[in-house]
């Protein structure tokens, strides 16, 4: 395994206050909901500031706050930028 | 549709096209469902230019459609007489709304570009370069802030001075042969009389339905040459060909963004945000989430459903109006059942008309002012966050706690308010548990009351009942009706103080609107009874449904009658149970009143059902409560006398 594929983790499991970089959007998603997660901004290498993992994982993404279910959070594979004590 | 010039606002959801739509028109606005569709799109006249009909479309998240309300959107663009579109963007969110632009631009219809919220983004530290982008589009740019009235000036001068925007991007060469090739074929068979042929050319490609439903239409018999030489666009693509034609334009929006956006270092958060992440905090959230149902059952489930309802009902209605009519009718009409169809106990007037003004009309206003102020300050999709895990079992997202809720008030309204969810599924499981098992106002003051009276076990086991169902029910609808549960997705959007001009604008045309829908409606079904008292079926109904009442439920037979004059008039059912209490086995009591919730709530419920689901759903459903709710009613009946 690549040190860069170590680093790839599920959106839900980051602690809130961390930032992140988003590496892609699973093919587990409904397409529909691809579509819109990428309408919404979450597109390849944008950077996503996570605001709370509870009820919902809410993050920040380019100012625009979105809520997921961990279900559609699980499959988003992101890598950090940042911890949540640094950040 | 209109023949008047139209000017079409369109934009993403929550970028305050609403509150900007207020600011451009007059007092009055009609609300309307677009053809074919839910979906509710707002009319008024241009308080700028009599000879112009502004119309606010619904939210798109992005085009090519895809969604109930981008399809309504784009169905606008098609059938409206165009003159101008006016996106209206959020300013601290550029990327996205240029990503939407890209598209827009390539319709060829003059347009502006209004970046709302200005001051919001300006808070947060981004500065937009408006010159520069308007100098990029080839279209008039403005920094607007609707809530505050700003910018509102330029806007309408910048729309009498509209030019067709120029393209945001080259598309890779391949693709725009492709589109060329599509927009010459259309221009030859199905030309648009305003939309430009490439914009139709790369919303086709793209995938688009009601484009496509379009040219199919208008094509005809040069449809299959379209739909070819899609199909070899796609075949010729490396991938999915609308994702790719997404991303090209995603990715100039992001370029063009880069170039006239600098961003400050941003200070602590603000106080808006603040607010909004606290609503929706794990712990806090709770309580205020509980709190705001609260009011809005108040409002509309105490104040609209009862003290005004009792008194347009029973003060106005039952008190002035309907006697004096009715006086009036016996002086006047002599043909007995003339009279009896206008005034009597099924009397167009004295139950089609009360229904829909007295009783309808207070708790439909009270809702749509809750909803109008719960729209315009941002919590509505922050409450769905906080409700979603709860509906998540029942194959439902948090949307669904409103119609919910408000269904504690009075069904009939909560029917109405399905609409707001997204799917028609999660609307028609909806409908349905609300149809099923949650109780009204009225059957829960017939329930308490009478249940109340018998022992608290009683109200426990009634309570235990309509839990169970309403779960199982939940349960076996999100398995057997077709399609899955969608988790959900939604944004946030900054919470801000509704303006009351808004709301109540916003209330008086959706108001409008819901009378001229549901009053043929009410006529119809209570022409119906009529017909069906005349000729005699309703007591047949009554008599073939003691035996089932008697023997399988173990109740007297006057509650047959009780269970359909309930239906009926809900006013009689209750003053019929409340009637019979006394002679009723606390056993007899709880079957009773766990049979009758389950059963539909009321006419005036059915009749909505019937409005927004169609009437073979409606009956279908029908077919399903019915007897269902007296299986479980007979069920409890056996296994109470077992066990009581």
């Amino acid at each position: 395994m690549s040190p860069k594929h170590e680093a790839r983790l599920p959106l839900a499991f980051i602690p809130a206050g961390s930032e992140v970089r988003l590496i892609a959007l699973g093919d587990e998603i409904d397409p529909l909901q691809r579509e819109q997660l990428t309408a919404y901004g979450l597109a390849e290498g944008r950077p996503i500031k996570i605001l709370q993992q509870r009820p919902m994982t809410v993050i920040l993404a380019e100012e625009v706050e979105l809520a997921l279910e961990h279900g559609v959070a699980r499959h988003i594979w992101v890598e950090r930028t940042t911890d949540a004590g640094a950040a | 549709m209109n023949t008047h010039p139209a000017i079409l606002l369109v934009g993403h959801p929550n970028v305050g096209k609403s509150v900007l739509f207020h600011r451009l028109t007059g007092a009055y606005v009609n609300v309307s469902n677009y053809p074919g569709t839910t979906v509710e799109v707002t009319r008024a006249t241009a308080r700028f230019d009599a000879s112009a009909e502004l119309l606010d479309t619904p939210g798109v998240l992005a085009l090519p459609s895809r969604s109930d309300d981008e399809r309504a959107t784009m169905r606008a663009l098609l059938g409206e007489p165009v003159r101008c579109l006016v996106q209206v963007g959020d300013a601290k969110n550029l990327r996205r709304t240029l990503t939407l632009s890209a598209l827009l631009v390539e319709l060829g219809v003059p347009m502006v570009l209004a970046l709302n919220m200005h001051d919001e983004a300006a808070a947060r530290g981004v500065t937009v370069d408006i010159a520069e982008l308007a100098e990029e589009l080839g279209a008039p740019v403005l920094a607007t802030v609707a809530t505050g009235g700003e910018g509102i000036g330029h806007l309408i001068t910048a729309i009498g001075q509209a030019k067709k925007p120029e393209s945001l991007l080259h598309y890779d060469e391949e693709f725009e042969r492709h589109i060329a090739a599509v927009a010459t074929a259309i221009t030859q068979h199905c030309p648009h009389p305003h939309l430009a042929a490439r914009g139709l050319a790369i919303l086709f490609l793209g995938g688009d339905s009601v484009v496509e439903d379009w040219l199919r239409e208008q094509g005809g018999t040069a449809y299959p040459t379209l739909e070819a030489l899609r199909q070899q666009a796609r075949t010729a693509s490396e991938g999915d060909l609308p994702t790719l034609l997404a991303r090209e334009r995603t990715e100039a929006a992001d370029a063009l963004a880069a170039s006239v956006i600098s961003r400050a270092v941003k200070s602590s958060p603000l106080l808006s945000q603040r607010i909004g992440q606290a609503v929706v905090h794990p712990l806090w959230g709770i309580p205020i989430l509980l709190g705001v149902l609260f009011a809005v059952y108040e409002f509309v489930g105490v104040f609209g459903a009862t003290t005004l309802v009792g008194l347009m009902e029973e003060g106005l209605f039952e008190g002035i109006l309907n006697p004096a009519f009715t006086q009036f009718m016996e002086a006047n009409v002599s043909l007995g059942w003339l009279r009896e169809l206008l005034v009597g106990q099924y009397g167009l007037w004295t139950m089609g008309m009360t229904y829909a003004l007295a009783l309808i009309l207070p708790i439909v206003s009270t809702f749509f002012i809750a909803f109008g102020v719960l729209e315009d300050s941002g919590y509505l999709p922050r409450l769905t966050v906080i409700a979603n895990r709860l509906f998540a079992a029942i194959g439902l997202n948090g949307r669904a706690v409103l119609p919910m809720v408000l269904g504690l008030g009075c069904v009939t309204m909560a029917t109405l308010t399905t609409r707001i969810l997204h799917s028609p599924r999660e609307r028609l499981i909806t409908t349905f548990l609300l149809a099923l098992a949650i109780p009204c106002s009225a059957q829960l003051g017939v329930v308490l009351g009478m249940l109340g009276g018998v022992s608290f076990t009683a109200v426990l086991i009634w309570a235990l009942a309509m839990v169970g169902v309403l779960l199982l029910a939940g349960f076996l609808a999100a398995k057997l009706i077709p399609g899955r549960r969608i988790p959900l997705v939604t944004e946030m959007p900054p919470m801000r103080l509704p303006i009351l001009g808004n709301v109540l604008k916003k209330t008086g045309g959706r108001l409008k609107w819901y009378l001229i829908e549901v009053i043929p409606l009410f006529l119809l079904g209570t022409f119906i009874m009529f017909a069906l008292d005349k000729l005699g079926a309703l007591p047949a109904i009554i008599e073939a449904g003691e035996p089932l009442v008697t023997g399988w439920l173990g109740l007297p037979k006057e509650a047959s009658a009780a269970f359909v004059m309930g239906f009926l008039r809900r006013d009689f059912g209750a003053t019929g149970l409340f009637a019979m209490a006394h002679d009723l086995s606390p056993i007899q009591a709880v079957v009773g009143m766990i049979t009758i919730t389950l059963f539909i709530p009321c006419f005036a419920s059915l009749m909505m059902m019937v409005k927004e689901q169609g009437t073979k759903t409606a009956m279908a459903m029908v077919g399903m409560i019915v007897p269902f709710a007296f299986f479980i009613g007979g069920l409890f009946n056996l296994v109470l006398r077992a066990v009581w």
